[in-house]
């Protein structure tokens, strides 16, 4: 038997657990209207063609745009249309995996899939994907009035075949940024003691030497406070240190588009750069920077890079833009708030800055993807609605604030990104005017493929069982041996 | 005719079990062997499965990458099954004598063999990771080892030694403890009668006839361990580098992440012909012995 005083605690209890239960079914429900657009079309749209009370299903990446369509996007297109969108959010090698066999296997269970940047032309080759473009032209019923194609950025250009017909609607694009932590390079003292030892002002580095320097001196000044000079996404095992390597690091010294020519070739002694002297030098730069990275960096993929950084356990290096937002301002997760700063990344090779603005090159990777619908759904109508709700001008800007992510031109002077951007010490700013910049992943067909063949000499140079020459060296062989298996 | 008709009987009552066996068993082995017999990758200029004949399995013998994840996986295999038989065996022995709080140390010992390997392995990373796992944590602080999974190939080894050994050592335990229950005693008090020690009595009467029981045993986990992916994949992705790739993950990764669906067909069979060739090995070394003397 319960006495009187643990009646009333039990009886208190339970009313206020109903409370706070009640007070955040209200708090969701509110969230979920978060995301407006033409609610009343899309509702008509829903009845006339037969979508009320589908279901579509989704896979995407657990990223914070990701998270962003299934808390906010999606509650408010089910309460519009009355249809049922079930996303997956899951990580991004299961995610690819589950897409390509569903597409490969035309088995047909997923309405809409991501479809990242670098991937689309291996999509495209395969014919996996609806034309979305024709659906919508084809269907006058479809035609949102409030959807124009025209008011996405250029990287909507990405998704388009030959004909220019739209194969993905683009639901994210941010470059990778040099961010660093404004706090430890503003401190009076730190200014001082850089100076005294390096004879030059601490400010953010525009080539190698700089950033080693930068990196090396708070990796000293950090010791016994948890700090260290730089990230690095050297995680063995998944391509993630692939992508640093290749995407982020190999370019700032000149070596475009994974050192592979446009005929297919990796080794310099065929006509590639993959293990060219630049190549080398750029890879033995990176993973030297790991004496200087957190013991955690060789399980680091950009996801933990960014948590590297929130912790406040880095004072620079090169983050996905995806995770700047959240870094930069949600005091729940980080403990940087207000105190990060975004630059472009230093070069090996002062060349590449003039490359990069003349389109010749670039100095690092502009990372997005999109919603596209496989041929195999059997929802392609219902699931084409959607992603003209998504692909709203009116959704973008709070998906903007909460994923740092910009795919249409106009959300740049939205209110909601400005104040956003003030908090992010101008990363919108910063992608707006320098976004040009960088560049996606080159158009390969085969970009997994050789990314496999690839990445394993790369985890062995991390892990040191290799020099990173060797890796390079043998990485090219065994890449123009995939390319020619696959006849390239 | 009363035969016939039971023979009838007996394959109308089986059909159901057959064709059970038959469309998820036997039908998806031979897809693979069909498939193994084909280039088949999705990104190749051209699609669609091309007939090779045995092409995979000739390529196998020249891949690096394959042969270093096999005999990696041979020596991982190796390592698990000792240490795990006598660890188990020296358990079993424990708990075959009487204490205080024995079902409730036995209930919660056999815990890990009920969590999905992936499960698993998700644990083991969270507390192995770097930055906030409490191992390297408490590692660091009481004795000032940096143990990072991620970075040496030694602590990786023995972390994923440490996770198959407490996954399923309790297994090891169980059967063998079922084996050992089920000797007879009459053999042993003779035997004890007559003045054998008992080291000789563990030689020459025990281990024999529990030999049935750890043959099972040693064969199911042979074939786990070889086969060993999820946990792995988890704790330390198969790196450092390719230090602890083993076949399984290095399959997965042939046909998921590069959609060689031909060549990871004609790994995967394989690796069952090796499965199969080593058990008979076991078997041979175990028994020989026995059946040369009768």
């Amino acid at each position: 038997m319960l006495n009187t005083r643990k009646r009333r605690s039990l009886a208190l209890a339970s009313v206020i657990s109903s409370l706070a239960l009640v007070l955040s079914g209200c708090s969701s429900s509110s969230d979920s209207g978060s995301a407006s657009g033409d609610d009343a079309w899309f509702a008509s749209a829903a009845e006339k063609l037969e979508c009320k009370g589908k279901t579509i299903k989704g896979v995407t990446e657990n990223t914070p745009p990701g998270q962003y369509v299934k808390s906010d996007i999606i509650p408010a297109f089910e309460k519009a249309t009355g249809m049922k969108v079930d996303l997956e959010t899951t990580s991004w090698d299961e995610m690819y995996s589950k897409a390509i066999n569903d597409m490969e296997a035309k088995t047909g269970i997923y309405d809409f899939v991501y479809i990242e940047q670098d991937i689309i032309y291996q999509y495209l080759k395969n014919d996996y994907l609806a034309n979305i473009s024709k659906e919508i032209a084809n269907n006058p019923d479809l035609k949102a009035p409030s959807f124009d194609f025209a008011k996405f950025t250029s990287f909507i250009n990405d998704f388009k075949n030959a004909d220019g017909d739209v194969f993905g609607i683009p639901m994210e694009a941010f470059v990778k940024v040099y961010l660093y932590r404004t706090d430890l390079f503003n401190d009076p003292a730190n200014k001082e003691a850089f100076k005294a030892k390096y004879k030059r002002d601490l400010v953010p580095a525009t080539n190698y030497k700089e950033y080693q320097d930068i990196a090396d001196f708070f990796t000293a000044y950090g010791k016994d406070k948890e700090l260290w000079g730089t990230t690095v996404q050297a995680v063995t095992g998944h391509p993630a240190s692939f992508y640093e390597l290749f995407e982020s690091i190999l370019p700032t010294n000149g070596v475009y588009n994974w050192g592979i020519s446009k005929n297919f070739k990796a080794s310099a002694a065929a006509g590639g750069s993959m293990n060219s002297k630049a190549a080398k030098d750029a890879f033995a730069f990176w993973v030297g920077l790991l004496k200087d990275a957190p013991p955690e960096s060789k399980q680091s993929t950009w996801t933990e890079v960014g948590t590297t950084f929130a912790a406040g356990r880095a004072a620079q290096g090169w983050v996905y833009g995806e995770n700047v937002a959240w870094i930069a301002t949600d005091a729940a997760k980080s403990k940087v708030v207000g105190k990060v700063g975004v630059a472009l990344p230093p070069l090996g090779n002062p060349q590449v800055l003039a490359d990069s603005k003349s389109g010749a090159g670039y100095l690092g990777y502009y990372d997005g993807g999109a919603f596209g619908v496989p041929a195999s759904s059997k929802n392609i109508t219902c699931s084409v609605l959607f992603q003209q709700y998504q692909g709203q001008e009116s959704v973008q800007a709070k998906w903007a604030a909460a994923g740092s992510r910009i795919v249409m031109d106009s959300t740049y002077n939205d209110p909601i990104v400005q104040a956003q951007d003030e908090k992010t010490n101008g990363y919108y700013t910063f992608m707006k005017d320098q976004g040009s910049l960088f560049r996606g992943a080159p158009a390969f067909p085969f970009h997994t493929s050789v990314r496999e063949v690839v990445a394993p000499f790369i985890y062995d140079a991390i892990a040191g069982k290799i020099s990173t020459s060797d890796a390079l060296d043998k990485a090219a062989k065994a890449a123009d041996a995939e390319m020619k298996k696959l006849g390239y | 005719m009363k035969k016939s008709n039971t023979n009838r009987l007996g394959w109308i009552l089986l059909s159901p079990s057959l064709f059970i066996l038959g469309v998820a068993g036997l039908a998806p082995f031979f897809y693979v062997i069909y498939v193994g017999t084909h280039s088949w990758n999705i990104f190749s200029k051209e699609r669609g499965k091309v007939f090779v004949g045995v092409q995979n399995y000739r390529d196998l013998v020249f891949d690096s990458a394959f042969l270093g994840t096999l005999s990696r996986t041979l020596f991982f295999s190796f390592l698990v099954v000792s240490i795990e038989l006598i660890l188990g065996f020296m358990l079993a022995l424990s708990l075959m004598k009487d204490f205080r709080g024995k079902t409730f140390f036995r209930t919660v010992y056999v815990l890990p063999v009920v969590v999905a390997p992936i499960a698993v392995g998700a644990t083991w990373r969270l507390m192995m990771a770097q930055g906030h796992g409490p191992v390297p944590f408490f590692l660091n602080k009481f004795f000032g080892w940096e143990f990072n999974t991620g970075a040496s190939t030694t602590q990786a080894w023995i972390a994923i030694v440490l996770m198959d050994v407490w996954h399923w050592t309790p297994f090891v335990t169980l059967t063998l403890l079922a084996g050992l229950l089920a000797i007879p005693r009459e053999p042993i008090e003779a035997a004890s009668v007559d003045g054998a020690n008992t080291f000789q009595m563990y030689r020459f009467l025990i281990i024999p006839m529990l030999l049935p029981v750890i043959l099972i045993t040693v064969f199911i986990r042979v074939m786990d361990s070889l086969r060993s992916m999820e946990d792995v994949y988890m704790l330390t992705n198969g790196g450092p580098g390719s230090s602890t790739t083993f076949v399984g993950l290095h399959i997965f990764r042939t046909v998921f992440a590069k959609q060689e669906y031909g060549y990871g067909s004609s790994m995967s069979l394989l690796v069952l012909y090796f499965t199969i060739v080593i058990c008979w090995l076991l078997f041979n070394a175990l028994t020989g012995k026995e059946s040369k003397k009768k």
